[in-house]
């Protein structure tokens, strides 16, 4: 096994009014088989012997299904598009080449406000859920399979959706920090499905108009975000979304549900 | 009737309502250019006896043989699509712009050049249609038609200019057509693909068509 030499440029901010700036590190000695963020804590113990500030960055499972990993790797979420469908946990420094400058930035959008150097604020994407991505009644605990039949094709759709691990990548990602993929799969995860129609229309409505208020951007269908996204979320579920907005606010106008 | 002034209210300020508006005035704008293009190709007819037996003189003394009422109508309608378009667009753009931090580096995917240049594709083509109105329909003369369309493309800049803006309303045709079906919610993974392919066929077709005729006077085709 080859180890890399590397160049990092890294954006370091030490508080969220503090003006960041690109800084330049060498990483020397990374094992192939290393993942991005152990190539990250092997940097960060060189910057701690040499009594500096390490880099500051989130992550909690390493196995790709937290989503707490928030860097861009060459300007593009998880990635740094090198494979599809990993968060960063999960990319090898094998898919980098000897010499490589890297540019490590936070996942950047006006409604994921910095913290410190990668880390970022996305409580936005709590508030968007806290609005109405969720059923209000007690369900009870998980009843026989089958006792409520779901066509598979819907039940695997709904089960696409539902795999989004809420990491932002799909803000990050968009031209416009649109949160639409976000929220349209968190949307329709449960409009698909039988135990989600009764607040089928005040969950929709409810969503998007909390995500409008949050400040993210506007959908421009360039698809970047389902590129982007490390669990392959596709964009039909915003082109669902669209469609159960209309629908539900043609339902809210002419009073068709309380 | 308050609930649905109300609800009006919120979906016209709303980033889906406001993106269905853009998408359905879009639509419309899309069939106006079919429509330009089928009585633009009126030219190719009865050719050679110059303004004598051409038939767009014909078709443009129709569109003036319309009642004013009617005439203005159409004009106003189409004047009035074509500025909420523009208007929530900005708006859009405007939101858009507000809502991203820029990276050092920036990384793109999937995004065409088409998608990324709406704004200024739209910009382009607004400018050339003010020009485009100024030089054939305010100075024009239905009666003579043919010639002042020969007379307008026989000067290379004009020409090229046109192609240049026709161009952009390709990129510009190309993204918007495919973004109708996704922003009014009739997209799907399976008819997606089919979708961005009759973009660009429709926006081949369409501009192709517009670009022939400063073509075929440059050509001597159209003489």
């Amino acid at each position: 096994m080859a180890n890399l030499n590397l160049t990092l440029k890294v954006w370091r901010q030490d508080t969220p009014q503090s003006k960041g700036s690109i800084q330049t590190y060498q990483a020397n000695e990374i094992p192939e088989e290393a993942s991005f963020l152990e190539m990250l804590d092997i940097v960060n113990e060189g910057l701690v012997i040499a009594g500096q500030e390490p880099i500051h960055y989130d992550h909690d499972c390493r196995e790709g299904i937290c989503g707490m990993c928030s860097l861009t790797i060459n300007g593009v979420p998880h990635s740094g598009g090198l494979v599809s469908k990993v968060t960063t946990c999960q990319l090898h420094m094998r898919k980098f080449k000897d010499g490589d400058t890297i540019w490590i930035e936070p996942f950047r959008a006006e409604a994921f406000p910095l913290l410190r150097d990668l880390i970022v604020d996305r409580s936005a994407l709590d508030n968007i859920i806290a609005a109405g991505g969720f059923i209000e009644v007690r369900t009870g605990s998980a009843p026989e399979a089958n006792t409520m039949p779901i066509r598979k094709k819907t039940s695997e759709a709904a089960f696409d959706a539902a795999a989004c691990i809420g990491c932002g990548a799909c803000v990050a990602s968009c031209k416009n920090s649109s949160a639409m993929l976000f929220t349209s799969a968190k949307a329709a995860h449960l409009n698909l499905l039988p135990q989600g129609q009764p607040e089928k229309h005040k969950r929709v409505l409810a969503m998007v108009r909390q995500m409008d208020n949050l400040g993210f951007g506007n959908c421009t269908n360039q698809y970047e975000c389902e590129a982007a996204c490390p669990k392959g979320i596709s964009v039909d579920n915003i082109a669902k979304l669209n469609r159960d907005y209309i629908i539900a606010c043609a339902a809210e106008g002419v009073g068709v549900y309380a | 009737m308050k609930d649905i002034i109300t609800t009006i209210c919120q979906f016209v300020t709303s980033s889906v309502g406001r993106k269905v508006i853009v998408a359905l005035t879009g639509a419309c704008l899309l069939l106006f250019l079919v429509g330009h293009l089928a009585g633009n190709m009126t030219i190719y007819g009865g050719l050679g006896g110059g303004n004598e037996t051409s038939w767009i003189n014909h078709y443009a003394q129709g569109l003036h043989a319309m009642p004013a009422w009617l005439l203005w109508a159409i004009r106003l309608g189409l004047l009035a699509v074509l500025l909420v378009h523009i208007g929530f667009t900005l708006v859009l753009k405007w939101e858009n712009v507000n809502a991203r931090t820029k990276y050092q580096k920036e990384g793109t995917l999937k995004a065409t050049l088409a998608s990324r240049t709406m704004v200024l594709t739209g910009v382009t083509i607004f400018c050339f249609m003010v020009f485009h109105l100024w030089q054939l329909t305010y100075n024009g003369d239905p009666a003579n038609c043919y010639e002042h369309i020969v007379h307008a493309f026989i000067n290379p800049w004009c020409s090229l200019f046109y192609i240049a803006a026709i161009s952009c309303l390709f990129m510009h045709v190309r993204h918007g057509f495919q973004s109708v079906f996704q922003s009014i919610g009739l997209s799907t993974r399976k008819i997606r693909p089919i979708f961005d392919l009759a973009a660009i066929a429709f926006g081949l077709v369409i501009c192709g068509g517009y670009i022939s005729i400063p073509l075929a006077v440059l050509a001597g085709i159209i003489r």
